[in-house]
């Protein structure tokens, strides 16, 4: 079999993912309009904030137009990530893991498919739902080369965030309980990792420390990318999310191959 | 030409030990306790290709623990196996095109979706030619009656239909082996004579070897032609059905539903298990009388409402063997 037909594999997976997901649409509406909560509250932050700058316009290089959109954007690409450690335990734990593992299919492939292809339903309907509310609280954002970026910026940011959260969903091989190192990673990337806020905005030191963590590549540089388009710096952008898909990659290829031997699948 | 070669294979799994109460939680936070426990014990056998053999056992025996061995799920602690010729756990990927495996107690089927869409997932999983695929599946459909479900979504199936659909997806891409781990579990008599028929007439007419967990007495009898017992680990029977029914399968209980009070009743080789004021449970000997002769008796003084005939549950033969084996050799 060529590599052309493995691909073919996975995106007919992929494919079935998708229709699997139609299952669940108004499941996604319903948990979608938790944006509408979210952006009613960082609305009214963000315009006292502005306010108590003396009406700035700029608030570290963001008007308060970009900084609403760019929260639309990571809040959008956040309630679209499955969460994989949920899926892996409970695989681990009721034996599922088996009927992966005695098919001709790679284990973290599968689940990298099945994962991109859930997330592009439930970021599709949040970017719309997003979006219409976007333009109905915040009014439209401005228009820019960034929100064509925006997909493989996003495509990319999810991948890394498929390739973290496998690294610890892999845990599951040995400890079984995975979901408490998941809560505080979420943690992590909702501050740190720039959800709630471009990282411009943080302290000096809190930034470096940001920049050298591949939290970054997630949510930050898709939501940049699309409302503070720098065209000078989209391919350093990339660069960074594609070396990091490719480092943690190799970490989730090396605890794989140690975990699966490892694995005590329950059951039977 | 074996299919299946299994030599001193054991596995062994590390457990933490939880000690009682609170404190006991604390301490085993602090200073955790690990205990060995040895599923499988270094068993040996071999099994030749188109061979139909039911692997038997209490909870707890090991069975499911050597399938995911010999499918290459789990890793062994030591020992070899081969499977086709290739070992499971390093060779998983090559083996898995030329295996096929149903778990009784898990679905492959996707919930939401007609079983069509898992099929034609499965033609691209194992990458069968397109004109393979579309005629296997078409024999399949014919095979298991699945027509009028195919387009139907798995949720909305029953279990029987489900499971028949279980099979066929991992028959579509026409294993050399078989693995079944209780493929009837859950189905209703009628259901588990038509997978059993199925699957009987899959061997003979494909070769295929059936490799099959059940503790349900009928799959053995019907579909198997050898039996391997294991029991904490290790193998404790190894022959012919024939020769396990022979020799363990002694008793048949008969159900009777009774017209008027039954009375005492004096079958010779039979004895009353249960009895109410209808009702009666007979456990017959078949050793030292038949079905026949204890039915005529019964029938000779009183009206008979309702009769069933069951064999002994898989647990109470394997009790009788425990008792053959000694308790000494087998917990050992």
């Amino acid at each position: 079999m060529t590599t052309l037909g493995k691909m073919a594999k996975y995106a007919f997976i992929g494919k079935i993912t998708l229709r699997n997901q139609l299952a669940y649409i108004i499941d996604f509406l319903i948990r979608s309009l938790f944006l509408l909560l979210i952006l009613y509250i960082f609305l009214q932050l963000w315009q006292a904030t502005f306010h108590g700058e003396g009406d700035a316009s700029l608030i570290a290089g963001y008007s308060f137009n970009q900084i609403m959109w760019y929260l639309v954007i990571t809040e959008a690409i956040t309630l679209a990530c499955p969460s994989l450690c949920t899926r892996i335990e409970e695989e681990v734990k009721n034996g599922d893991v088996g009927y992966r593992l005695v098919r001709p299919i790679h284990f973290v492939v599968f689940h990298y498919v099945e994962y991109m292809s859930e997330a592009a339903v439930r970021f599709g309907v949040n970017a719309v739902l997003g979006g219409t509310l976007g333009l109905l609280i915040i009014g439209p954002p401005e228009l820019s080369a960034g929100f064509l970026w925006l997909p493989l910026a996003a495509a990319f940011g999810l991948t890394v965030n498929f390739m973290l959260n496998m690294t610890l969903a892999l845990c599951a091989f040995w400890v079984e309980e995975t979901r408490g190192i998941e809560f505080v990673y979420n943690k992590f990337l909702f501050t740190i990792g720039g959800m709630l806020m471009p990282l411009e905005l943080f302290p000096d030191a809190l930034q470096a420390v940001g920049r050298w963590l591949p939290l970054q590549a997630v949510l930050y540089i898709p939501a940049k990318t699309a409302v503070a388009f720098d065209a000078s710096r989209l391919a350093g952008m990339l660069a960074v999310q594609v070396l990091w898909i490719a480092v943690i990659g190799l970490a989730v290829a090396w605890i794989y191959r140690r975990g699966v031997k490892k694995l005590n699948v329950n059951g039977g | 030409m074996s299919s299946i070669r299994v030599e001193q294979l054991g596995k062994a799994f590390r457990i933490k030990k939880k000690q009682e109460g609170f404190a006991g939680s604390f301490k085993s936070l602090l200073k955790p306790l690990y205990e060995d426990k040895t599923a499988v014990d270094g068993i040996t056998f071999s099994a030749r290709q188109g061979e139909t053999v039911a692997f038997l056992g209490p909870n707890g025996a090991g069975k499911s623990t050597t399938i995911k061995m010999l499918t290459g799920i789990l890793h062994p602690t030591i020992g070899f196996a081969e499977v086709l010729g290739c070992c499971p756990w390093t060779e998983r990927t090559k083996l898995s095109y030329r295996i096929g495996s149903v778990f009784g107690q898990k679905s492959q089927l996707w919930y939401h979706l007609p079983p069509i869409d898992t099929f034609e997932l499965m033609s691209r999983i194992y990458e069968l030619r397109r004109s393979d695929y579309l005629q296997r599946r078409d024999e399949m459909i014919e095979r298991f009656e699945l027509a009028p479900y195919m387009n139907t979504p798995v949720r909305k199936l029953s279990l029987g239909e489900r499971m028949r659909c279980e099979i066929a997806a991992s028959l579509l891409h026409r294993p050399q082996v078989l693995f079944l781990d209780e493929p009837t579990i859950g189905l209703d008599v009628v259901v588990k004579q038509r997978i059993r028929r199925l699957i009987h007439e899959l061997n003979e007419q494909e070769g295929t070897t059936v490799f099959l967990t059940s503790h349900d007495a009928g799959d053995i009898e019907q579909l198997c032609e050898r039996a391997i017992v294991i029991n904490y680990g290790r193998i404790v029977f190894d022959d012919r059905v024939e020769l396990m029914k022979l020799r363990y399968m002694t008793h048949k209980t008969i159900r009777l539903v009774v017209a008027d009070d039954p009375g005492d009743m004096d079958i010779p080789g039979a004895t009353v298990v249960e009895r109410s004021e209808t009702k009666v449970v007979l456990s017959v000997d078949t050793s030292l009388t038949t079905i026949e002769a204890a039915l005529t008796n019964v029938m000779s003084s009183r009206r008979i409402i309702d009769v069933t005939i069951e064999d002994p549950p898989m647990e109470e033969i394997i009790t009788r063997m425990y008792g053959d084996f000694g308790e000494e050799d087998c917990s050992s």
